[in-house]
C-alpha cells in the first residue's frame, strides 16, 4: 500500500525533517507511528498526500509514484486517502452535515446520492442523531468522529490520522481508536502517528518508531 | 452539471458572506462606471452634434447684383472644379427674398416700402470634410474671393472646429479617467476577494485534503468577483438611465429633440454592451490577480 525508499526531507536551513527512510506497509494493515514531537510523524504523512515532496527518494502510495505524480493527478491520489487531524479542521460555520456535504459537492456527487452517504458514514461513527448540530456543541470526542466520518466520504482505500486523540481524554480516546480499529476490520489501511503509548493499547499492532527523522524501530 | 451547480452555489455563498466589504467593491465599480458612462454619454452627444454641423456645414458665395449669365455659368463651373466642394445649388435674388419671407411670417410689414430686392443671389457650397479645417478653409475662400462677381464669401467654422477639438480633449480625459478608476476598481476587487479567500482558508485546506481540483477551488473566486463586476456596471447603468432620463425631464425634452435628430441619446446599447463586459472583466480580472498570488499550490 505504502513503500518509502530511502526518503529524506530536508527544510531550509539544513532542517532534517527525515532521514533516508525505507518503510513498507501493506494493504488492509493497521500501523502507528511513535515518536515524540518534532520526530517527523507529521512529515511522514504528508508526503503520503503529497501535501508536501521529499528532498530525496521515491514514495509509492497504492502503485503510484506520488514524487513524480503531476499536479493535476493529486486531487485523484487524495480522493483515495482519508485523512483526520489532532484539530478536527472542521467548519465552525456549519452543521456536522454540511461540513460532510463539503466532500461530496468538491467531487461533483449529485446532492441526493452524496446526502445518502452523509447518513452512512455519520451511522458508521454513531452520530446519526447530531447530523444538524454545529460542531461546536460537540465533545471532543464526537467532533473527531465527525472527521473520521468526513474521512470516510471517499470511502478511501488508506486513513491516516496524525495525532488524533492528543486533545480527547482517555475515555474518548479509547472511543475514537476503537473506531479506526472498526474502519481497519473493514479493510481500510490505518496509519496513525501518536507520541502517546498509551493509545496503542494492547492490540499488539505494528508500531514504527521514530526519532530525529530516522526509523529506529519497526516492532511488529 | 452538479459540479457547476456547486461551483455557482459556493460563488454565491462567497458573496452573500462577504457583507459589507461585498457592497462596497460592487459600490466602487459602480461609481467609476457611472463615471465613465457620464463621460461617454456627453462625448458620444458632442460628437454627434460635430458630425451633423460637419454634414450641414456650407460655404455662402454671394454674387453681385450685376454678374451676368455667362459670368454665372464660369463661375459656377470654376466652383465645381474645386477639389473640396461636394455640391453647389444656386439661390437666385426672387428665391432669396422668398426664403427671407417665409422665415419672416407674420411680419411681412417689416419688408413693405423696401422698394427693390435687397437680397443678393447666392452659391450654397457643401464641403469635404477634409477640407473643414480653419487653414483650408482660409486658402479655399480667399481664392474665391478674388473671382469675378462674388461680393462676399461666408463660413462660420472655426467654432465647429473649437468644439470638435474640445471633444477629442474631452474624450481623452474620459479615457483617462476611465483607465484611473478602472485600476481602482481592480484593486478593491483584488482585495475583497483575497479576504474571501483568507476568510476560507479553512475551508480550501480541507477541499484540498479532500481531493478537490485546482478549478474548483479556484472558480468560485472568480465568479465572486464576475459578479460583483457585473452587478458593479449594471447599478451604473442604471444609475446613469435614471440621471438621463431626469436631466430631459427636467430640461422638458423628449429623447432625440435637445439638438436635433441623433443627439441628446442614451448610450448606444453596444456601449452599454461594453460597459457590463468590462464590468465582468475588471471583477474577473482583480479576482485573478488574488487568487493567482494567495492560493499556491
Amino acid at each position: 500500500m505504502i513503500q518509502f525508499f530511502h526518503v529524506s526531507k530536508t527544510y531550509a536551513r539544513d532542517v532534517e525533517a527525515l532521514v533516508d527512510i525505507n518503510l513498507h506497509i501493506q494493504k488492509g494493515e493497521f500501523v502507528f507511528i511513535v515518536g515524540p514531537s518534532g520526530a517527523g510523524k507529521t512529515t511522514l504523512l504528508r508526503l503520503i498526500f503529497r501535501d508536501e515532496l521529499p528532498s530525496a527518494g521515491q514514495i509509492l502510495v497504492n502503485g503510484r509514484n506520488v514524487v513524480k505524480l503531476p499536479a493535476r493527478a493529486i486531487p485523484g491520489l487524495r480522493r483515495s486517502i482519508g485523512v483526520i487531524f489532532q484539530d478536527f479542521m472542521l467548519l465552525r460555520d456549519r452543521s456536522v452535515a454540511d461540513n460532510l456535504a463539503l466532500v461530496y459537492r468538491v467531487l461533483g456527487i449529485p446532492s441526493a446520492i452524496g446526502k445518502r452517504k452523509v447518513m452512512n458514514v455519520l451511522k458508521l461513527v454513531g452520530l446519526t442523531h447530531k447530523a444538524q448540530m454545529m460542531p461546536y456543541k460537540l465533545s471532543g470526542g464526537e467532533q473527531q468522529r465527525v472527521a473520521i466520518a468526513r474521512a470516510l466520504m471517499n470511502d478511501p482505500l488508506l486513513l491516516l490520522a496524525d495525532e488524533p486523540t492528543g486533545d480527547l481524554d482517555a475515555d474518548l480516546a479509547a472511543d475514537v481508536m476503537r473506531l479506526l480499529h472498526d474502519i481497519n476490520l473493514r479493510g481500510t489501511t490505518v496509519v496513525v502517528a501518536t507520541h502517546d503509548m498509551n493509545v496503542m493499547g494492547r492490540l499488539g499492532r505494528r508500531a514504527v518508531f521514530l526519532k530525529g527523522g530516522r526509523l529506529l524501530e519497526d516492532q511488529p | 452539471m452538479e459540479r457547476l451547480r456547486y461551483i455557482i452555489e459556493d460563488a454565491l455563498t462567497n458573496i452573500r458572506r462577504s457583507g459589507w466589504v461585498g457592497v462596497a467593491s460592487i459600490g466602487t465599480i459602480a461609481v467609476s462606471f457611472l463615471i465613465v458612462g457620464i463621460f461617454l454619454i456627453i462625448t458620444g452627444n458632442l460628437g454627434a452634434l460635430v458630425t451633423e454641423w460637419k454634414e450641414q456645414f456650407q460655404v455662402t458665395i454671394f454674387l453681385e447684383d450685376g454678374i451676368t449669365t455667362e459670368q454665372l455659368t464660369l463661375l459656377k463651373k470654376r466652383i465645381q472644379s474645386e477639389r473640396a466642394v461636394k455640391a453647389v445649388t444656386y439661390t437666385s435674388k426672387a428665391e432669396a427674398l422668398q426664403q427671407f419671407k417665409r422665415e419672416l411670417v407674420g411680419k411681412e410689414s417689416l419688408l413693405e416700402g423696401l422698394g427693390e430686392n435687397p437680397i443678393p443671389a447666392s452659391f450654397q457650397l457643401r464641403i469635404h470634410e477634409a477640407y473643414q479645417t480653419p487653414e483650408a478653409l482660409r486658402q479655399f475662400t480667399a481664392s474665391l474671393t478674388r473671382l469675378e462677381g462674388v461680393e462676399d464669401v461666408l463660413y462660420g467654422q472655426e467654432w465647429v472646429d473649437r468644439i470638435s477639438s474640445a471633444v477629442r480633449m474631452l474624450r481623452l480625459l474620459g479615457l483617462s479617467v476611465g483607465l484611473a478608476l478602472g485600476m481602482a476598481s481592480l484593486l478593491i476587487v483584488s482585495n475583497t476577494i483575497r479576504l474571501a479567500v483568507y476568510a476560507r482558508s479553512e475551508e480550501i485546506e480541507i477541499m484540498r485534503l479532500v481531493g478537490a481540483s485546482r478549478l474548483h477551488v479556484r472558480v468560485p473566486f472568480l465568479l465572486e468577483g464576475m459578479i460583483q463586476g457585473l452587478l458593479g456596471a449594471g447599478l451604473a447603468l442604471l444609475l446613469l438611465f435614471g440621471a438621463y432620463r431626469a436631466t430631459l425631464w427636467h430640461l422638458q425634452l423628449t429623447p432625440g429633440q435637445v439638438f436635433g435628430m441623433g443627439v441628446g441619446s442614451f448610450l448606444e446599447p453596444r456601449w452599454a454592451g461594453a460597459m457590463i463586459l468590462a464590468g465582468a472583466a475588471v471583477g474577473a480580472f482583480g479576482s485573478l490577480i488574488s487568487v493567482g498570488r494567495f492560493l499556491r499550490a
